[in-house]
């Protein structure tokens, strides 16, 4: 399936993968680009050193368009917001804040620049400071998560804005790509069916509870620290609730107990004391696959279904 | 000038009943980050110029000044 936003990122298929955290890195991103969407790096809280690093790992593997998410809570934010303009990466993603104030320069480096959004004004904004495009995240996505559903940002930020709308939060099949498209995006971002991917790097255990989760397997938590993640329910989440609800526990302690956590889960395996984010798609994805069957069967599914959307009107 | 259409689109906006001053922080009104933006976008609608949301942007006054010193930015209209 070609849509505008595969002329705009010179990619094949418009599936992005999203950016996570621990999640997201050369290994994962080139084997999604070398299958036609566009990779993406993470840069989560890490620093100049190890992202310039993971971005010449990825052009080793692949000689297709990625991008880098950037986090904008990072702080090391500054310098990583250099290093892509450095490194000539051709996309940069952004999320938890607003990139404004970034825009300027990578938009002077020719860098395609693509927030993520949690609401229509923010998606206004980017568009006003250059964006090239915009991914409306509803918060059925893993992660940090706006109020939002995919379902009602999507379509308003579709009408809110002329530059393409990517969807993503609880894309994990082809249905959720023809919903997508019929809501008015060109595109989609997937995060948590790329969880297990075969290239994804992550801890057999992290993928083990992907394929295990249920649907009302995931919560939100952290709202009062300004920034609410979604994670699947264990004993490290049902411990951050509880202390969240404690009007005794200060902020920065509940910050504190939350430090590291997802590294934990991501790489060690640590499934009681890591934090395990994912979106609440999780139960709806059971296979480990490569990449590029991931990406294949979802487009697959998709378009079928919309060869066949006519079936119920005169 | 400023002052007063600015307090207009803070009154619309949550819904005030006036009471609006130049020292009002918007803590004080509730704003987290996506109020902000909302507020930011409406602005630059109103004024015709960019404006970027900005934390240390802690009363009206603040905002007022910003917005003062943006359009003081603006190429000015020829008498021709």
């Amino acid at each position: 399936m070609r849509t505008p936003l595969c002329d705009l990122l010179g990619i094949e298929q418009p599936v992005l993968q999203g950016g996570m955290a621990w999640v997201a890195d050369a290994s994962l991103a080139s084997a999604v680009s070398n299958a036609g969407g566009l990779g993406i790096v993470s840069a989560m809280n890490a620093d100049a050193a190890w992202l310039r690093h993971e971005i010449r790992e990825t052009r080793a593997r692949t000689q297709k368009p990625f991008g880098v998410n950037i986090m904008l809570m990072s702080p090391y934010v500054e310098e990583v917001a250099q290093v892509v303009e450095e490194e000539r990466v051709p996309v940069v993603t952004t999320g938890a804040g607003n990139p404004g104030k970034y825009m300027p320069a990578w938009i002077g480096a020719d860098i395609k620049v693509i927030p993520v959004v949690p609401s229509t004004a923010m998606a206004k904004l980017v568009e006003r400071r250059g964006a090239a495009a915009v991914i409306a995240e509803g918060g059925e996505s893993g992660g940090h998560v706006g109020d939002l559903t995919t379902m009602v940002l999507v379509p308003q930020v579709c009408d809110a804005v002329s530059i393409p709308v990517v969807a993503a939060g609880g894309i994990a099949d082809g249905r959720g790509v023809a919903a997508a498209f019929m809501l008015g995006a060109v595109g989609v971002q997937v995060g948590t069916r790329f969880l297990v991917a075969d290239e994804c790097t992550i801890h057999p255990n992290y993928k083990q509870k992907i394929l295990e989760a249920r649907d009302i397997d995931t919560a939100t938590a952290g709202r009062r620290l300004g920034h609410p993640v979604r994670a699947l329910k264990n004993p490290f989440m049902r411990e951050f609730m509880r202390m969240e609800y404690d009007s005794a526990v200060s902020n920065e302690e509940l910050d504190r107990f939350g430090a590291g956590a997802l590294r934990r889960a991501a790489r060690e395996g640590d499934m009681k004391t890591g934090t395990i984010m994912a979106g609440q798609a999780s139960a709806m994805v059971k296979k480990e696959q490569p990449a590029r069957d991931i990406i294949r069967e979802m487009m697959e599914e998709a378009e079928a279904l919309l060869r066949g959307a006519a079936k119920w009107v005169n | 000038m400023v002052f007063e259409k600015i307090a207009a689109l803070l009154n619309d906006y949550k819904e005030l009943e006036g009471g609006v001053t130049p020292e009002t922080t918007f803590e004080s009104l509730g704003f987290d980050s996506l109020d902000r933006v909302e507020l930011a976008m409406s602005i630059e609608e109103a004024f015709g110029i960019t404006l970027e949301p900005d934390v240390n942007m802690r009363s009206v006054q603040d905002l007022a000044d910003a917005v003062e010193a943006r359009l003081s930015q603006l190429p000015k209209e020829g008498n021709a």
